[in-house]
């Protein structure tokens, strides 16, 4: 029997799922981070303080106009550079601009989903440029030739020993599994690399407009390593990753390490607002911020999706979420995965192109419970189905499956109609018998439906509905039911 | 600028605006206004040393939990004493001789390092501004010392602010990193830090530091010394006082 051809979401996943030790991974990572900020959340003295950062945040949204020409300006007076990038190709051209002007061999990488999204490590290489991660989870998926999975631990589906055979094989290393050995060779060969770059490239977890500065978050100091070793730095914002106030970044990037990594603040939280002064030894001598929209302004246009640019990026829906917790972060396949990637890699790059994302999220809503920001991921997942049920010019989308629309119709008239609706049931009882199994239950499907029975054993539909039992056991109309009254409520 | 201009229309169509009038924000008062913080710092600079030496003790507890080896010390002298023990006992991890590096700070200075090591090859190095070599001084140390300019308890940081003479790198490239603290410079947590960082005319780059360099990319396995420094020691300077 000929099946259907898969999409690459549903074959991604199958492999995640078959993949015992990815599913330990996501267990153990979904265990403890996931609960871990549910029970932070709920431990925290200031209950206020994620509804007023939210709020913050989108007010700041209605006022981006403003404050990026303010970060832009406070930048400019330090002497750094400013390039607003509509596109990603205009981000890319602008960045090699910069390295061609250096004279740039080698460029160091801070962890940045933003490059990802732009594509912009190919272009630096396609310019002979060598391009190397330092953070180490992304150092190891760029030595594997992989792509990350998880937004904060990007090499969760890899185990220790694949790792050193890794290293073993590209660093020449003899080989070991054992993580402090592996982190120290890592630390060596990117020493090297770190210290004779020519060009840092990293992104913005949040910049703050009134002081001018970009900031940026790492515990292993590789973001530290690229912003100020390098003669040159080059970071790229997505244009709402902005606060107004020092005030507001201190509630927001809080919120951001607790929701990423339970922690009150990561090891190191970085500073950067221009070049560095001449009598410095050290900080790049050339700072330039490219603030990237390349689709963002299409989603602050549109009131329904706007909420989804409050997001600081925590990764910690991934953490909660029962179905990136199976299907781990490759089935996405976009930089961004999770709930989160649901939502923004279809408004980024196409509510067709991505739409097994929108529709494989469960909608239970513990995304929006975990958010620090409490988006509500579900509400745009939904709007997103939406979308693609009926098409949308706005967002250039045409109908999903048509014939879900005529299936649809169909069963509203079915339903609508009860002796339709009877007679169907009756001819649907009859067409089960022959895949009811001997413990009463429906194993296998025909055609279409072999779907919902891929995983799972189905319950045959019963031989009687409700109404028909009640209709026997209690044919005699019910007493009528006494109704309370205020004595016998304070009774 | 054209860029930014045809940019930023963008933004303000995409909000209902009209996408030519630029705004400006004093028209918007209220979006850079900042609550009033002169409670905040009445508050840090009234602190009694009962008070302060409370805030030491969290700072301790929760930099223990962190990794951060911490030490106090009554006197610079006695500093001096844990930054000895510290230079001889550690071993260099990228080289065989003990470089130190240090910022330019009078606290740093009247720790009188020079005159502790008359036996053993240690060389001291101090990041004055106008030193060429300062960058491969820093590479060669496998110690940075520096005196960070406040200390949040609550969250077991110390923030380093970019000055001259004082650059980013002594926190960042040896293998140790020795924070000197002044106890009276440890605030109770992060509102109170940033307070004083609005006091500031001017900030350049600056950094929070709360623990060595970790990661756990492997298998979710804790290790410290990532990239950047793996110990890092605090020393708080709680020097007695007789007044206040």
């Amino acid at each position: 029997m000929s099946k259907k051809p898969q999409s690459q979401y549903c074959m991604d996943a199958k492999k995640s799922m078959d993949s015992p030790r990815l599913q330990a991974s996501l267990h153990s990572l979904q265990n403890r981070f996931g609960k871990g900020a549910m029970a932070l959340w709920a431990e925290m003295d200031d209950q206020d303080m994620r509804r007023r950062v939210k709020k913050s945040r989108m007010k700041n949204l209605e006022y981006l106009d403003i404050l990026l020409a303010e970060l832009a300006k406070n930048v400019r007076t330090r002497g750094g550079h400013v390039h607003f990038a509509e596109t990603a190709q205009d981000a890319i051209d602008y960045t090699l601009d910069v390295a061609r002007k250096n004279e740039v061999k080698r460029v160091v990488k801070g962890k940045s989903m933003l490059s990802m999204e732009i594509a912009i490590d190919p272009a630096l290489q396609e310019a002979g440029i060598e391009v190397v991660e330092t953070d180490l989870g992304e150092y190891i998926i760029q030595l594997a030739g992989d792509k990350p999975s998880h937004i904060i631990a990007p090499c969760i589906h890899m185990d220790r020993s694949r790792i050193g055979e890794l290293f073993a094989e590209k660093l020449g290393i003899d080989y070991t599994d054992d993580p402090p050995s592996l982190t120290a060779a890592a630390r060596k060969a990117l020493r090297e690399k770190l210290l004779s770059a020519d060009m840092g490239l990293t992104g913005c977890n949040l910049a703050c407009a009134a002081t001018g500065h970009i900031s940026l978050v790492s515990n292993e100091g590789n973001i530290r390593m690229s912003t100020t070793m390098p003669p040159v730095h080059v970071a790229l914002m997505g244009m709402e990753r902005i606060v107004a106030t020092l005030d507001e970044h201190r509630e927001t990037v809080q919120l951001l390490t607790r929701g990423a990594a339970l922690q009150k603040l990561s090891t190191y939280v970085s500073f950067v607002g221009g070049p560095s002064s001449d009598d410095d030894p050290d900080g790049s001598k050339e700072f330039h911020l490219v603030i990237i929209d390349n689709g963002r302004s299409k989603i602050l246009a549109d009131p329904e999706f706007r909420e989804v640019l409050a997001c600081i990026r925590c990764g910690a829906c991934l953490n909660i979420c029962p179905v990136y917790g199976r299907i781990g972060g490759h089935a996405y396949n976009s930089p961004y995965c999770g709930p989160i990637g649901a939502v923004v890699t279809p408004l980024l790059d196409g509510i067709n192109k991505h739409a097994d994302l929108c529709k494989g999220e469960t909608l239970c809503g513990a995304c929006k419970d975990i958010c620090p920001v409490q988006i509500d991921l579900p509400r745009m997942l939904a709007a997103l189905r939406q979308k693609l049920a009926y098409g949308s010019d706005r967002w250039n989308t045409r109908q999903h499956n048509p014939l879900e629309v005529y299936a649809f119709t169909l069963w509203r008239l079915i339903v609508c109609w009860s002796p339709l609706y009877r007679t169907g049931l009756k001819i649907a009882r009859l067409c089960q018998r022959p895949f009811v199994e001997k413990n009463r239950m429906i194993k296998r499907m025909a055609g279409v439906a072999s779907g919902w029975t891929d995983g799972r054993d189905l319950p045959p539909i019963a031989k009687k509905t409700f109404d028909e039992i009640w209709q026997e056991k209690h044919a005699t109309p019910l007493p009528k039911l006494p109704v309370a009254t205020k004595e016998d409520n304070n009774a | 600028m054209h860029k930014q201009t045809t940019f930023l229309a963008n933004v303000r169509t995409a909000l209902g605006e009209a996408p030519q009038v630029e705004r400006s924000k004093s028209t918007f008062p209220r979006l850079f206004a900042a609550p009033d913080t002169t409670e905040t710092l009445k508050k840090i600079c009234g602190r009694t040393v009962t008070e302060l030496n409370e805030l030491v003790t969290i700072f301790l507890h929760n930099g223990n939990m962190l990794n951060i080896s911490s030490h106090i010390a009554e006197s610079l002298h006695e500093a001096a004493d844990v930054v000895v023990e510290l230079i001889r006992t550690k071993e260099p991890e990228f080289n065989y001789v003990k470089h130190v590096i240090m910022h330019d700070h009078p606290d740093i200075a009247a720790l009188e390092l020079w005159n502790r090591f008359n036996r053993e090859a240690v060389t001291l190095h101090t990041t004055f501004s106008r030193d060429r070599q300062i960058t491969d001084k820093t590479i060669a140390s496998f110690i940075g010392i520096t005196a960070p300019t406040i200390g949040v308890a609550d969250s077991a940081t110390v923030i380093q602010l970019t000055e001259p003479g004082r650059p980013r790198s002594t926190s960042l490239l040896p293998s140790l990193h020795i924070a000197l603290l002044r106890r009276e410079n440890i605030v109770a947590d992060l509102a109170e830090a940033y307070a004083l960082l609005r006091q500031k005319s001017y900030l350049d780059s600056l950094v929070f530091i709360s623990g060595p360099s970790k990661t756990a990319d492997i298998e979710a396995h804790m290790v410290y010394g990532a990239h950047g420094p793996r110990e890092l020691h605090l020393i708080v300077l709680a020097e007695p006082v007789t007044e206040r």
